[in-house]
């Protein structure tokens, strides 16, 4: 027989079985509530989209279109009176503490009516998980917080993030490239503070968000070790909008340049700057940034995906409801092999998106993965039933403590292994580039499907084209993503492999 | 195009390309809002005034006589900038090539030829819709003056600009349909708004509802489907061409940008996984050109099995473009997806084209169909 080390040795080969199999993994520690919760949002999802999107989002593409400078403020109040933007914020810090995995389920069906709307719903996480992922669980609970009263007052309060630059996409995804790229955004450290200077675009959402995850270089030619993340508000002096751009699709979802003239931001609103984090036995202050980044990556691009998986729904259910009731041929199009065979191929398509991004999100339910802490039985519980007026009153104040920033440390920073970085890592880009090509592939299907009736407007397909073409493109390119799981689980079984060098 | 054509149509292509430059280019994302912006009346009167809408109307009609090889040339010059006039010309010349298959090219003559005004030169038509897919759901009646048509039809391309439009309706008693040409400022008829669609903004289309429409019948009874089938043979050399210009500019403008660009310290055209994408390009836009110079001579010269090379051709270079168009645009990353450029457009407007002559399936059934049995064709 075999031994019990001779066993670890073998599914210690590729494939390797602890990033092979995540669910089977992941699904035994999952504590039971998680499913209850997770079907009572997607329900919610359905009716907002049934209710809210779907009347409307054909209207505002076309609005859009109509009016480049169009911004969403009225689905903004609708996401707002729903509780979207509260949902997946944990109690401890104001939120619903809906589980987070669940985002990527409700990101699927509000995807599956508009993916534009589905944006400025979700959007807003991206912030969130910008805010999270410093560890700064001080700012985060006061950020979050102002985000829940907004709820209750009915003034939406949403989080926008801001990296890319004008002449620096992929690098500033990439702490690998980011030394050789061209930025602006320089954070100058002054008494007190930081003066800011730089602008960023292709923003989702900024125009219509309160604050923004702004990333910021306090060394533009050493930018990997010299990050530093700030929360700015909206208004704040030497902070103002530049273009809105004008997108092929997506439209209800603006597209900000954000732009810093001589910005201050007070010391308070630093999230994490790179130069003053703890040192760390396993991680240079390189890899830190790095491992940042990636912990807000790990939880988005998945996210994407499901975006791309929604699109991807979208697209064959509008072809299979123009196949059960138009007649090609003398004869229903649903009675033709060809379009059955299609039609499989496009509810293939959805599945392989929603099990690719399902397993990215069992991935960071492992140890070493962003959600791991609060599926742990014992905190999921604490956190979802203990009464909130003792959150509020006894756990609250200590998230202002060095102790809870320690704890957090310790949890975000130290507990990561490399290799469960490089497993959530490289699963993250695996769920993004098969769902979003899912999302364009399923829309190119249903134009061909559908002719003439495919490409009018008013009948819906072709905007699920329109819209899919961006996710390919955001959250780092499918190019990048490619690189990025090559890198985290192929390539680093073969020491002389090196990436991003030519 | 093969060296062949290429000296021949080299005047054809120069106009073509001139006047890309000149009346295009400069306005492509102003002249891409329609309906949301200003229609370019001026510029189609500029092309009717060079005789682009004549191109393959006989001499003797006012036009210039010349063939699917010219045509072609055309097609792909202008659609390498902007393959909305492209799209209007293709929809023009299809109706047209109909009503030659059908005998009425006296009447043609008679109603577009030697005509200043661009809207009467123009002859609108369902052009992405083959109507032995879809039944038509017009309805015609013979009465005494002639015939009489009523129902709705969708999706007339250029319904809202030209004067008269090209439509198949059924009669009742017969098997297939029949084309009739109706004058678009009949009393019985009324136009929707333009319709908003995926690609080609500036070759717009309408719905038309008619009520007691008048109608002139072109060909016979009952023979629409064989007109439609030898004139969409030719036109799919077309179809072809505006997908190779299609392609070509999105290679230019991604080879332009990648040279330009930098990341990760170089320009990005460095940088081999992006190469690979731009290399693919590179072959789809040789073998583009391959094809659509073989396709246009088989058709002009009518070489055995010219319909099924036509055929394959349009169906080939759809696929093509449709997948070249997308990698253009994620050459250019964020910028692509934004109108500041122009592959979000072309993106667009390949998946349009693709589209014409009637469901990409059923062309391709039909294709096979030919192949299995040749009286098919």
């Amino acid at each position: 027989m075999i031994s019990l080390k001779e066993s670890e040795s073998l599914l210690d080969l590729e494939p390797r079985f602890a990033d092979s199999f995540c669910s089977l993994q992941a699904m035994p520690q999952l504590p039971k509530g998680m499913l209850k919760e997770t079907k009572s949002a997607i329900a919610l999802a359905r009716k907002f989209s049934n209710e809210v999107i779907k009347p409307v989002a054909l209207e505002i593409d076309r609005n859009a279109h109509a009016d480049p400078e169009y911004l969403p403020w009225d689905l903004v109040k609708k996401a707002n009176e729903w509780g979207f933007y509260t949902m997946f914020i944990p109690r401890l810090f104001g939120g619903q503490g809906v589980n987070m995995p669940a985002a990527s389920y409700v990101i699927e069906e509000l995807s599956s009516a508009c993916v534009g709307i589905a944006n400025v719903v979700f959007v807003h996480y991206l912030g969130v998980a910008g805010i999270l992922a410093s560890g700064n669980i001080s700012l985060a609970n006061r950020v979050f917080r102002e985000v829940a009263e907004g709820e209750k007052k009915g003034k939406p309060c949403i989080i926008s993030l801001a990296i890319t630059e004008p002449n620096a996409g992929t690098d500033v995804e990439e702490n690998e490239l980011v030394d050789r790229a061209r930025l602006n955004c320089y954070a100058e450290k002054v008494k007190g503070g930081y003066i800011v200077n730089g602008s960023k675009i292709f923003i989702s959402m900024g125009h219509v968000s309160t604050w923004c995850c702004l990333i910021a270089y306090t060394d533009l030619k050493k930018p990997s070790e010299n990050t530093v993340t700030f929360a700015v508000k909206t208004g704040t002096k030497g902070f103002t909008f530049g273009k809105h751009e004008d997108k092929m699709g997506q439209k209800a979802c603006p597209a900000s340049e954000l732009i810093f003239e001589d910005c201050f931001i007070p010391d308070e609103y630093v999230l994490a700057d790179s130069r003053t984090f703890q040192s760390s036995k396993k991680r240079s202050t390189k890899a830190l940034v790095e491992q940042y980044i990636h912990y807000v990556v790990e939880v988005t691009r998945p996210a994407v995906g499901a975006f791309g998986t929604g699109v991807a729904r979208g697209a064959y259910e509008t072809a299979l409801k123009f196949a059960s009731e138009t007649e090609v041929g003398g004869k229903l199009l649903i009675n033709h092999e060809w379009v059955q065979a299609m039609l499989a191929d496009m509810y293939k398509n959805v599945i392989l998106g929603r099990l690719s991004y399902v397993e990215a999100n069992y991935a960071n339910g492992l140890s070493g993965g962003i959600y791991h802490l609060l599926q742990l039985k014992l905190l999921y519980y604490y956190l979802k039933y203990v009464p909130r007026v003792i959150l509020d009153r006894l756990v609250n104040p200590f998230l202002n403590t060095k102790m809870a920033r320690w704890l957090f440390h310790k949890f975000l920073v130290e507990a990561q292994s490399i290799e469960e970085q490089r497993r959530v890592s490289g699963w993250a880009s695996l769920a993004k580039i098969v769902g979003t090509d899912m999302g364009v592939k399923n829309s190119q299907m249903a134009l061909e499907m559908m002719g003439q009736a495919g490409l009018r407007h008013d009948r819906g397909a072709e905007k699920f084209l329109r819209d899919s073409k961006l996710l390919q493109i955001y959250e780092g390119t499918n190019q990048l993503n490619r690189i990025n799981l090559f890198a985290n689980l192929i390539g680093r079984s073969f020491n002389q492999v090196r990436v991003f060098e030519e | 195009m093969l060296t062949i054509i290429k000296n021949e149509l080299k005047s054809f292509e120069d106009l073509a390309r001139n006047f890309a430059t000149k009346e295009l280019m400069p306005n492509r994302r102003t002249n891409d809002r329609y309906p949301f912006g200003a229609f370019y009346d001026e510029v189609l009167t500029k092309a009717n005034d060079v005789g682009l809408f004549g191109v393959t109307l006989p001499e003797d009609c006012g036009g210039i006589g010349q063939g699917i090889a010219a045509l072609s040339v055309i097609l792909e010059n202008l659609s390498a900038v902007d393959a909305s006039l492209a799209g209007i010309i293709f929809t023009n010349v299809m109706a047209q090539e109909i009503m030659f298959s059908a005998g009425g090219k006296n009447f043609l003559c008679n109603i577009v030829g030697h005509n200043t005004d661009v809207h009467t030169a123009l002859i609108a038509f369902q052009v992405y819709l083959n109507p032995a897919e879809i039944k038509p759901s017009l309805e015609a009646i013979k009465n005494k003056d002639g015939y009489i048509l009523n129902g709705k039809i969708e999706y007339v391309v250029l319904g809202g600009i030209a004067r008269h439009a090209l439509v198949p309706a059924y009669i009742k008693g017969n098997d297939g349909y029949t084309f009739f040409l109706i004058d678009l400022t009949d009393k019985g008829l009324t136009k929707s708004e333009p319709i908003f669609s995926l690609g080609l903004h500036a070759c717009p289309a309408v719905d038309l509802t008619l009520v007691n429409t008048r109608a002139t019948l072109i060909g016979k009874e009952g023979d629409g489907a064989r007109h439609f089938e030898q004139a969409s043979d030719r036109m799919c050399s077309a179809v072809a061409a505006m997908q190779c210009g299609i392609m070509k500019g999105a290679f230019q403008e991604a080879l332009s940008y990648s040279q330009e660009r930098f990341q990760g310290g170089w320009e990005i055209i460095n940088w081999s996984a992006l190469r690979m994408l731009l290399a693919n390009m590179a072959v789809q836009v040789k073998i583009a050109e391959m094809v659509v110079a073989a396709t246009a001579l088989a058709v002009e010269q009518q070489h055995p099995q010219w319909e099924k090379s036509a055929r394959a051709a349009a169906l080939h270079l759809s696929e093509l473009a449709c997948k070249l168009t997308t990698d253009g645009i994620q050459v250019l990353g964020g910028n692509g997806y934004m109108k500041d450029y122009g592959q979000e457009k072309r993106f667009r407007d390949a998946k349009q084209v693709q589209a014409l002559l009637g469901l990409v399936p059923m062309r391709k059934l039909n294709m096979i169909g030919a192949v299995i049995n040749p009286k098919m064709q």
